[in-house]
């Protein structure tokens, strides 16, 4: 391999806070993904906390509607556009050239941008609570024409910010394939590839294929509400049903999109879980293809499936079966998922270390999500259910119970990758119990509240009866808070004085535990050979063989 | 194993019966009666798979755990089975086959709507219009009513749902008389329910829909058809009356100026010279001003005599 001179770094790049916000190297760039994206998720949560307060009881009077609008309006954008999507954008970034055995990814100053248009887009939303009429106040979902008659200048930047998003999210798609694509090392072929690289594969082809759909509707929606550019004023009336638009347009635009966003989550998670059940049952995938293969179908349909969010507007019912049909289709792959990871357990030999409590936390409660899916698919039962907590349940059991539950398994599995050290077992679990049992405390009573007629998006109700299950939700969301301070705790613990450990502490199968921990700026000095998806496992196979490895444990 | 499927297979509809929460709301009307039959249909394999999956979960986690082995010694080295993946990829899918096909069965006893009742009653139409933050009803006969839909027993009543263009996105929803159907400014979409039974059935706005979405109500007041239709001619005899002027007032104003015009999330209107100025109250109900959104555009001279005719009669005490 030839070796390229290093132009020499320049001195005031060298400094402990400089050298990170002048880095192109993808660890730290991932690291710093996680790290500000840790940090939204500190504020979404507490806005989540605010919004359980106010629904606690009837009238509590916490929150006025203007307030509680905004709050269930930016800790939805946030929880997706500036947690989880990051976090496991940050993962894929970390990873995804470890575990193909890459030096970066292809394009490593297109990720720096993609990192810092990330971080001012999220600021952006984060500080719109301060603009003329505070922050939008429309949902996440920002329907057409709620949105465009919003007067206050928070819908604006609320659309600015998504927009940032969503050219950070295109770069960093573009970086994820091209470098999956060319730089993978000697011997990977795409079924040798990592089951986490095939999620993030796809993950970026969604955001690729989707994102054009979601600016297309956004600056639609900035033009109906008027745009001045130097004393020239233009307004559309693309969604105006007065001057002849549709507001059903948007929500072609806005699911088109947000449908496959749903995977964009998902789908890096079970890439996740993918890693970690094999690693702590000591025991190969049970049908990689298979597992490989679901997660490309499930990619693909879920482009077919937009309109499921949209069974009430009144659509032919041809079409509502044909969106019935997919989105059911969509469930045959996920299940395939799910018996697999199963299979993967069976006989195994169990280690529960955290990784793989967060690993079997995910499994447990997803499982609910995605059945309370069917449900949903079934358009007639979708119009007593959509728009109520039943939604609200199936979504957090989904995002939260799964996507952000596998987001945990993979920091305790890979933080050791990342730092060199491995965070405390003791706290890990009582960050995992916590989690757990409040997170079904929280969302499991919420479907009962949607059967029962609760709509979403309200700041109060007038139903005594409901009270019983809104309490409960409230009282498990302090339960889940305790949880994340764990984890905090844990964090700061394992910062000043947690386990030195080595390469390779879980003896895992990937690439990226033959890196030192945590990986020097090459990441390798030199790549394996990779003889099947397992490429460590080969590796301490054949020593094993050679000179009694196994002895040496 | 199997047994235990069964048994939670044959469990599901009896706890679905009982509802507590796990099914939606008793149903009142055929559509939401059939929407129902199609959740405990639908719960049969759910909790079947949920069962299923969630049972080999606790086993595996028990069987399987590493009790006295070493701590990385590794387990049989299985990496799958086409066999396996087949049969637990066709299984779903006649599942998913029997789902869809239920409710295809189940559809047009939902969404079509019946054009008269078993017993001969001609069905009645009713035009419901969303807005921010009420609903407005209109009769054949022209008799308006405000949140509170009076209909009649035993009688199919056809609703055609719309938004004024300027308005946003609402949607209809009484949980026990059928499911949601979203009403959309410039779109005339249609719902229907039937009851036999008198009585008060509660709904709210399913869309958000700005400030006051969580007090956009709406209820059904059927009546037995006899007084149903004795209210209903009643309505054509007063045109201006302060009965309608009070739903107005309670509906239209009261949910952001407060029932006594103490003021709420917008300001106190209790003692203002427009509320006795006919002139200076149509003006503002009609175009809005400000943050207010017109809530009376569209509004029939009647509806507007009738709420001047009540505020002249009830001025607002301001607490």
């Amino acid at each position: 391999m030839a070796v390229r001179a290093e132009p020499r770094t320049p001195g005031w790049q060298r400094g402990r806070v400089a050298s990170w916000l002048v880095t192109t190297d993808h660890k730290r760039i991932g690291i710093l993904y996680i790290t500000t994206a840790l940090a939204f998720f500190v504020l979404a949560g507490i806005m989540a906390m605010l919004i359980r307060l106010q629904l606690a009881q009837e009238d509590v009077g916490l929150l006025g509607p203007d307030r509680y609008n905004e709050l269930v309006t930016i800790h939805g954008t946030a929880m997706i556009f500036l947690v989880v999507v990051p976090i496991l954008a940050g993962l894929g970034n970390f990873l995804l050239p470890l575990m193909i055995g890459a030096r970066d990814v292809a394009f490593p100053r297109l990720n720096a941008l993609s990192y810092w248009l990330f971080a001012f887009g999220g600021l952006v939303l984060m500080l719109s609570f301060f603009a003329d009429g505070g922050a939008a106040k429309s949902g996440w979902t920002a329907y057409a024409p709620l949105s465009t008659q919003d007067p206050g200048n928070g819908q604006d930047l609320w659309i600015l910010s998504v927009h940032i998003l969503t050219a950070a999210s295109v770069a960093g798609a573009i970086n994820f394939i091209v470098t999956i694509h060319n730089l993978r090392a000697r011997g990977m072929s795409w079924t040798r590839m990592p089951l986490f690289v095939w999620s993030i594969y796809v993950f970026a082809w969604l955001l690729m294929a989707t994102l054009p759909s979601l600016s297309a509707g956004l600056t639609m929606l900035l033009l109906d509400r008027g745009i001045s550019i130097g004393g020239w004023e233009a307004q559309t009336n693309f969604f105006d049903a007065s001057e002849g638009g549709s507001a059903v347009l948007y929500q072609h635009a806005f699911w088109f999109f947000g449908h496959p966003e749903v995977y964009v989550m998902a789908l890096p998670a079970f890439g996740i879980i993918s890693e970690v059940i094999p690693v702590f049952a000591r025991k190969p995938i049970f049908g990689y293809k298979a597992v490989a293969f679901s997660t490309v179908a499930i990619g693909f349909f879920s482009l077919l499936v937009w309109a499921h969010h949209m069974f009430t507007v009144g659509l032919p019912n041809s079409l509502n079966g044909f969106f019935m049909v997919t989105s059911m289709v969509i469930a045959v792959p996920t299940g395939v998922k799910i018996f697999n990871w199963l299979a993967t357990l069976w006989r195994g030999n169990l280690i529960f270390e955290t990784p793989m409590l967060f690993a079997l936390g995910f499994l447990s409660v997803f499982t609910i999500g995605g059945l309370s899916g069917i449900y949903l698919a079934a358009f007639p039962i979708d119009w007593q259910v959509h728009d109520t907590y039943f939604v609200v349940a199936h979504f957090h059991y989904v995002i939260l119970g799964g996507s952000v539950f596998a987001i945990f398994a993979a920091l305790y599995y890979w933080w050791p990758k990342m730092f060199g050290k491995v965070l405390d077992e003791r706290l890990g679990k009582w960050h995992f119990w916590f989690l757990f049992i409040g997170f079904n405390i929280t969302f499991f009573p919420q479907h009962m509240l949607g059967l029962e007629g609760m709509p979403r998006r309200v700041y109060t109700y007038s139903n005594g009866e409901w009270e019983g299950y809104n309490l409960a939700s409230t009282i498990g969301s302090w339960v889940m808070a305790i949880g994340l301070l764990f984890f905090a705790w844990n964090v700061e613990r394992t910062w000043r004085k947690g386990k030195r450990v080595g390469n390779d502490p879980w003896q895992a199968d990937t690439l990226e535990w033959y890196a030192t921990s945590p990986p020097p700026a090459h990441n390798f000095d030199d790549v394996p050979y990779v003889t099947s998806a397992r490429p460590l496992y080969d590796l301490r196979r054949r020593l094993r063989e050679k000179d009694g490895y196994r002895d040496s444990l | 194993m199997a047994g235990l499927l069964l048994l939670a297979a044959a469990l599901a509809p009896a706890a679905l019966a009982g509802n507590g929460g796990f099914a939606p709301v008793s149903p009142e009307s055929p559509n939401a009666e059939r929407i129902r039959d199609t959740w405990v249909f639908v719960s049969i394999f759910i909790v079947a798979i949920f069962v299923l999956v969630e049972v080999l979960l606790v086993t595996f986690i028990w069987r399987y755990r590493r009790q006295r082995r070493e701590r990385f010694e590794d387990g049989p080295q299985i990496h799958g089975s086409t066999n396996i993946e087949l049969m637990w990829t066709v299984a779903p899918v006649v599942i998913l086959f029997l789902i869809g096909g239920f409710v295809f069965y189940k559809l047009p006893g939902i969404a079509d709507v019946p054009s008269a009742s078993a017993s001969g009653e001609e069905r009645l139409e009713v035009r419901v219009t969303g807005r921010q933050f009420y609903w407005q009803y209109e009769y054949p006969n022209g008799a308006v009513a405000i949140d509170t839909l009076r209909a009649p027993a035993g009688v199919p009543v056809r609703l055609e749902v719309s938004a004024p263009d300027e308005d946003v996105i609402h949607s209809w929803w009484i949980p026990a008389l059928g499911g949601k159907i979203d009403v959309i400014p410039g779109v005339t979409t249609e719902t229907w329910f039937e009851t036999e039974r008198p009585g008060i059935y509660d709904g709210q706005c399913a869309e958000l829909c700005g400030l006051e979405h969580a007090k956009m109500l709406a209820s059904v007041e059927v009546l037995p058809a006899a007084e149903f239709n004795a209210w209903l001619s009643g309505q054509e005899s007063k045109p201006a009356s302060v009965e309608l002027g009070e739903e107005e007032w309670q509906g239209a104003c009261a949910k952001c100026h407060g029932l006594a015009g103490e003021g709420g999330i917008a300001p106190r209107i209790a003692g203002s010279p427009v509320l006795t100025d006919p002139q200076a109250l149509e003006e503002i109900v009609r175009n809005g001003r400000g943050e207010m959104p017109a809530v009376g555009s569209g509004w029939s001279e009647e509806q507007m005599d009738a709420l001047i005719a009540y505020l002249r009669e009830n001025p607002p005490s301001g607490s």
